[in-house]
């Protein structure tokens, strides 16, 4: 974890409201559809071999029947010091020094494992199959994004094509990245708007404003793993 | 008393070697055949002669200024021009028929990509850069041909030479592998 050193370097965030998560799990289907999630069926569900890039955590809240679900959708953290990066024997999990994310480079991935055994939030899913894709479901494809062989790990990259496809659409156009001009699959599904994907690098994006919310806490911080996902807490008691 | 053969007489040394070397040949040969030979091409374009009468690339390639793919013509673009001239030749029979059939033309891609990689043509000519640093000189070729040692190194060597200001972005991951 060397770059820890080399103080705090910021790009992309994403900030989670919990307040606004009705848990109805519509960046799970858009994330899965930007980036051909291959579907593993009931069965390896149940064997825990699912593979979604982003999971919905549901909590019970109160005593029965006075019981209300909290809502805490969990993505790769994208930590700007993470523990999977140092482990990969092959480099395949790498730090991106121009966007400040974790990648995972599909064709170097070899399938150890070791980084989603060193994930403290079980952010990496394995592809236990080759993805079953059979005739007519092929056209629901993403072009832009690798189709992952059996053997090869794979993560929540917060859309990275699509976070390149607007850099290259900007620099032909001259100008900067507008903000909120980039959103990941997830962030545009979202239907109350309690994902918000932005530059934290630049202090006046709304991801900054809402990133210093007095409600603001990151997953398992105490770890050190610098996580770019900042959550607002959530249960209603701040008028959501 | 029987003589014991050397090693290199044994015939199931002799076998096994003729065996290897015939992989590694044939390896090396189709290596070479599908690699660096050109596809055969429904129709074989003459990319030198269109040069050579000064047609763009971009007039039939529009994609790539716009987006990943170059694009082939299809055939309105072929016979917007060859339905007034040049009709009598083989492979012009050939693009008559296409239009006839009313079907769009298989063409092969011949500069191709592995799936992993996702090559954008629309950066690349937005920063200056001609087609044929990359296609090599189509003046000279008749049908395209694909060029060698179009490998990461290549890619890499180029995005160094040509913007070293520009290496933390150009030498990510993620410009090229998602």
């Amino acid at each position: 974890m060397a770059e820890v050193s080399k103080g705090i370097a910021e790009k992309w965030g994403l900030v989670v409201d919990q307040d606004r998560c009705t848990g109805c799990n519509a960046c799970v289907v858009a994330c899965s559809m930007e980036n051909n999630v291959p579907f593993t069926g009931e069965d390896n569900v149940a064997f825990g071999r699912g593979t979604y890039w982003i999971y919905n955590k549901r909590m019970w809240e109160g005593a029965y029947p006075e019981v209300a679900p909290a809502f805490q959708p969990v993505m790769c953290q994208q930590c700007g010091s993470a523990p999977c990066e140092p482990v990969c024997p092959t480099f395949a999990a790498v730090h991106s020094e121009e966007e400040q994310i974790n990648l995972q480079i599909y064709n170097r991935c070899i399938g150890t494992r070791y980084c989603a055994n060193n994930c403290p939030y079980h952010a990496r899913q394995f592809n236990f199959q080759d993805p079953d894709i059979p005739e007519p479901m092929n056209s629901y494809l993403n072009p832009d994004v690798t189709i992952r062989r059996r053997g090869v790990m794979e993560k929540c990259t917060f859309c990275v094509q699509r976070i390149v496809a607007g850099r290259q659409t900007a620099s032909a156009e001259d100008r900067p990245l507008r903000d909120g001009e980039v959103t990941p699959a997830c962030v545009a599904a979202c239907p109350s708007g309690a994902l918000v994907f932005g530059d934290l690098s630049d202090p006046s994006s709304r991801v900054s404003q809402m990133a210093q919310n007095e409600r603001q806490y990151k997953l398992m911080d105490e770890l050190g793993t610098r996580p770019k996902v900042t959550y607002l807490k959530g249960g209603g008691r701040n008028g959501g | 008393m029987k003589l014991k053969k050397p090693w290199w007489n044994q015939p199931g040394i002799q076998i096994a070697s003729v065996l290897v070397a015939l992989i590694i040949v044939g390896g090396i040969v189709g290596g070479i055949f599908l690699t660096q030979t050109p596809p055969e091409q429904p129709i074989a374009f003459p990319h030198n002669r269109h040069v050579a009468i000064g047609a763009s690339c971009l007039y039939c390639h529009t994609g790539a200024t716009l987006g990943p793919s170059a694009g082939l013509p299809g055939i309105e673009k072929c016979w917007g021009c060859h339905q007034q001239v040049q009709k009598q030749s083989p492979e012009l029979t050939k693009l008559a028929g296409y239009v006839e059939r009313n079907e769009a033309i298989p063409w092969v891609p011949v500069a191709i990509q592995p799936d992993f990689v996702h090559f954008k043509h629309s950066p690349h000519l937005n920063a200056g850069l001609q087609c044929s640093a990359c296609h090599g000189d189509l003046s000279k070729m008749k049908v395209a041909e694909p060029q060698k040692g179009q490998n990461m190194g290549w890619c890499l060597q180029c995005h160094k030479n040509t913007a070293p200001e520009q290496w933390t972005k150009l030498s990510d991951c993620a410009t090229c592998h998602y």
